[in-house]
């Protein structure tokens, strides 16, 4: 590798973005400069400079494509673009009219799809700018070809070369074209929701929305006797954060040691218990869990046990509970919490003990017969032969699980959802309670009263967190050459 | 330019159904799947009724309590009518969900319970939805095996007979539906305001006769009594069933439960009385109604509110009632000898006097529930009952959420 290259490689991933950029606006204003006649016309009929050279069906095919595109401007882009400002001024408005029994209604904007157009309008203006920069440098490398007398492709040597040498293009196209229309656009538009003011009262198609700025921001920091959001949201975020590292590593260490325990020489019928563990996730989780909170439940089968042996009174006694009716498992923050990780535990430990089970097997017996020679104890083995391994395999994973939790919709909702009432006044007024994370307070907010704008500044908020998180996990644990550290 | 818009619809949204000129097609939600036999009743006889016109009426399931939901999720994909309970009106009202009832509103004022039609009302004062049932609020159910009739009259002689037999008296106190009857009956108020988004809550009163904290303190002591138990629907009907609950403040869906529970001792009235500064004081509460609405968006709009009409008619309400047990909102239908004999019915319409129509902005809800919670567990924090109340009041009049 030659000192240049090895420079190249170490500038930032932006710097050579920024440059291969550089270099393509470079490309095109010289293809203008240094063009023939059909080269320039390109620049007007974007087929010119392929017809002119004998290449007719794709100098057609780009020709029709830019007419398309050239016809969407005035039907489509132009007319929601210019609402774009405002997100529409055109209050809905209708009659009845008696006669035909219909409802008449008047031309009215629909801020949401003025939005959603919007994006797509800007997805396809800039799809457009770089498809024709990208046609001028074509037609003049299709220019200098024919100078220089090489053979110029004909149509069928492009299609064979699609379905060869650039197999990739054909297999790619239709996935990037999915992801933008059905990933990349609806996420522009939700992350663009945050800054207006679509909600409850703005709710199209019978009302507009508008811009209002970092205003949606700004109360999700501040904390006032009207909005508790800013105080909300520290707490929720707070026990999202707790809540995602203690469901994660209870169940990786339950998992390990269940497994352990398991796959020991001395334990009797592996299979039978490996089987009751699988069977246990055959059973959807969302019935075990709607199942459990039924059994936690204020009247469920578990109080009253409790109270038949006298354990309620007891705990009522020592002031461990308010009432002497039940035991709030799951409605009472000192006690939900702890109760919704320990079922969580009971849900997701045997998930984590089949993965352990696959790791624990592969661990080299050279490795752990070698430390038994030289005198290690089952403990020494397991804390440096077993417990690296094993992290070093599932590092990766575990990370993506903490993410996965800070997000663990189903777990909170089905157990907290219509039977946790929060007791403290400044949360209720946000909305949120003790045990909701970020995405069960955010899907409170849109189902409930359909605050979509605060949901979207949560949404852009929850993604921040686990980005943060995931880059610097990652940044730590993949880095470098960990591959060869780990012998 | 239209086909454009229009195939870039098809790919973004899921497009509704597309009808016909000719052939009219209706979608109609109910709210359970036991109303289908019902609803498929009157689908047939409004078909005979107008034998000129090719219907086409489908019927779809989205659950009363969570239609509003449903419709402002996407208002023009919303069923053509749909049913919902009456305090979903005004979030529907607001949204501009909901088609003013302009083809004969006169009958439907004139046959339906003066409190149905009011709660089918806007605020500019019109009509927009049709009232199809009037049994939707709540009150007492008991058991006489345990009370006399003169021991529901009174809710602390309801909880002292509760607790002398180890039992207890059923009440959703976390739960800001219920727990406005108790300011309500003390005289405190809760309105919406014109804007029909915000509230005004004077529970924190400190001038009226009787102030806010005294409510807050009778409800302390009514929630720690023995005879008490803060008890939602869920754990009342668990309660009714395995007979440690003997009496309780629930509605008509839980009416069969009771029934089969209790037997001959079945038995419903209207709210007690109270005790709160000194005072006797006869419990209010939120009347409830069921509505049918039209979409404004319909294409046949006129169609769907002959469909309205014909499905909150008479007729319609009877079978309502005899296939489902829900009491009628029509003013001849309640009057008929077997609505009559139903007791739960007949505690609702005693209660009638009492109870008030739910007018609520959304910002109520969490607050008046998480008050309630907070006297459910005897305040644990300690904290000043005015602070407290102070507190529930900000929310509950706090401006649409921020």
């Amino acid at each position: 590798m030659s000192m240049t290259q090895q420079a190249r490689g170490r500038r930032s991933g932006l710097a050579r973005a920024f440059s291969s950029v550089g270099e393509f606006f470079a490309g095109t204003a010289e293809a203008f400069r240094k063009g023939d006649a059909f080269t320039r016309l390109s620049a007007l009929i974007s087929g010119a400079g392929f017809i002119a050279r004998g290449q007719i069906v794709k100098g057609v095919l780009k020709t029709l494509l830019e007419a398309l595109i050239i016809y969407l401007i005035p039907g489509f882009i132009l007319p929601n673009l210019s609402k774009f400002g405002t997100l529409g001024t055109v209050v809905a408005q209708k009659t009845f009219d008696p006669v035909t029994r219909k409802n008449v209604w008047n031309n009215y904007d629909n801020s949401f799809l003025i939005l959603l157009f919007s994006v797509m309008s800007m997805a396809v203006i800039l799809v457009a700018v770089v498809l024709w920069m990208k046609n001028m440098r074509a037609a003049y490398e299709l220019q200098q070809t024919q100078e220089r007398g090489k053979h110029v492709n004909s149509f069928r040597d492009d299609v064979e070369a699609l379905l060869n040498k650039r197999f990739h293009v054909t297999l790619l196209s239709l996935p990037t074209l999915g992801v933008v229309l059905f990933i990349i656009i609806p996420l522009v538009v939700m992350i663009l929701i945050a800054f207006t003011n679509y909600d409850h009262d703005h709710l199209p198609p019978n009302a507009l929305f508008t811009w209002v700025g970092f205003n949606n921001f700004k109360s999700l920091f501040s904390m006032t006797a009207e909005s508790s959001f800013g105080y909300s949201f520290g707490h929720v975020l707070a026990w999202t954060l707790v809540w995602s590292v203690l469901a994660t590593f209870t169940c990786f260490i339950g998992g390990i040691l269940m497994a352990m325990f398991i796959n020991n020489r001395n334990t009797m019928g592996k299979r039978f218990w490996r089987t009751c563990f699988m069977v246990t996730m055959a059973v959807p989780q969302f019935v075990s869990l709607l199942l459990v909170r039924n059994f936690f439940a204020n009247q469920g089968i578990v109080n009253t046990i409790c109270k038949n042996i006298g354990l309620t009174d007891w705990l009522f006694g020592i002031g461990a509970i308010p009432t002497a009716n039940y035991i709030p498992f799951l409605t009472n923050p000192a006690w939900a919490r702890p109760m919704i990780i320990l079922i969580n535990i009971w849900v997701g430990v045997p998930y984590q003990m089949l993965i352990a089970t696959g790791i624990l097997m592969n661990i080299p017996a050279d490795l752990t017969e070698a430390a038994r020679i030289d005198g290690a104890n089952a403990w020494q083995s397991f804390w440096h032969i077993t417990m690296p391994y094993i992290l070093f395999v599932m590092g990766p994973s575990l990370v993506n699980q903490v993410v996965a939790n800070i997000n663990n919709f189903t777990v909170i909702y089905l157990l907290s959802h219509d039977v946790y009432v929060t007791q403290n006044q400044y949360m209720a007024n946000a909305n949120a309670s003790e045990v909701d994370l970020l995405i069960t307070w955010l899907f409170g907010l849109t189902q409930d009263r359909q605050n979509y704008k605060m949901a979207s500044v949560i949404g852009i908020l929850v993604f921040v967190v686990c980005a943060i998180i995931t880059l610097l996990a990652f940044n730590k644990m993949i880095k470098g050459d960990k591959e060869e550290s780990f012998q | 330019m239209k086909k454009i818009l229009a195939l870039v619809l098809v790919l973004m949204m899921a497009m509704t159904s597309v009808a016909f000129a000719e052939d009219i097609t209706l979608r109609v939600w109910v709210g359970d799947n036991n109303d289908e036999a019902w609803i498929n009743g009157v689908i047939e006889n409004f078909k005979a009724a107008h034998p000129d016109n090719n219907y086409t009426i489908e019927v779809g399931i989205v659950s009363e309590g969570d239609c509003s939901k449903n419709v402002l999720a996407d208002p023009e994909a919303a069923a053509d009518v749909f049913t919902f309970a009456d305090d979903q009106f005004n979030s529907l009202y607001n949204a501009g969900a909901l088609q003013e009832v302009v083809i004969d509103p006169e009958t439907v004022i004139a046959d339906n319970a003066e409190g149905a039609v009011a709660a089918a009302t806007g605020s500019d004062g019109a009509l927009y939805a049709y009232p199809a049932t009037a049994d939707n609020g709540y009150f007492m159910f008991y058991s006489k095996e345990y009370f006399t009739e003169e021991d529901v009259q009174s809710l602390d002689k309801m909880l002292e007979v509760a607790a002398a037999a180890g039992k207890k008296v059923g009440f959703p106190l976390s739960n800001g539906w219920y727990i406005y009857s108790f300011f309500k009956g003390a005289g405190l108020d809760m309105v919406i305001n014109e804007d029909g988004v915000t509230n005004t809550c004077n529970w924190n009163a400190t001038d009226t006769e009787i102030k806010g904290v005294d409510v807050v303190e009778a409800l302390l002591a009514i929630a720690q009594n023995p005879g008490f138990i803060n008890a939602d629907s869920d754990p009342f009907v668990a309660g009714v069933k395995d007979g440690s609950i003997i009496a309780g403040v629930s509605g008509t869906w839980n009416a069969n439960v009771a029934q089969e529970a209790w037997g001959d001792n079945y038995a419903a009235v209207k709210l007690p009385t109270f005790t709160v500064a000194g005072q006797q004081v006869q419990m209010s509460s939120f009347a409830g109604y069921k509505l049918v609405g039209v979409n404004p968006h319909s294409e046949f709009v006129g169609d769907a509110m002959d469909f309205a009409a014909f499905m909150t008619n008479e007729e319609s309400q009877l079978s309502r009632f005899e296939l489902r047990g829900q009491g009628p909102a029509n003013k001849a239908a309640a009057a008929s000898e077997a609505v009559q004999a139903a007791p739960a019915i007949a505690a609702l319409a005693n209660q009638a006097a009492y109870a008030t129509v739910q007018r609520v902005a959304d910002p109520y809800w969490t607050p008046a529930a998480t008050l309630g919670e907070i006297i459910a567990n005897n305040n644990p924090d300690g904290t000043d009952l005015q602070t407290m109340l102070d507190n529930t009041v900000a929310g509950i009049t706090a401006s649409a959420l921020q």
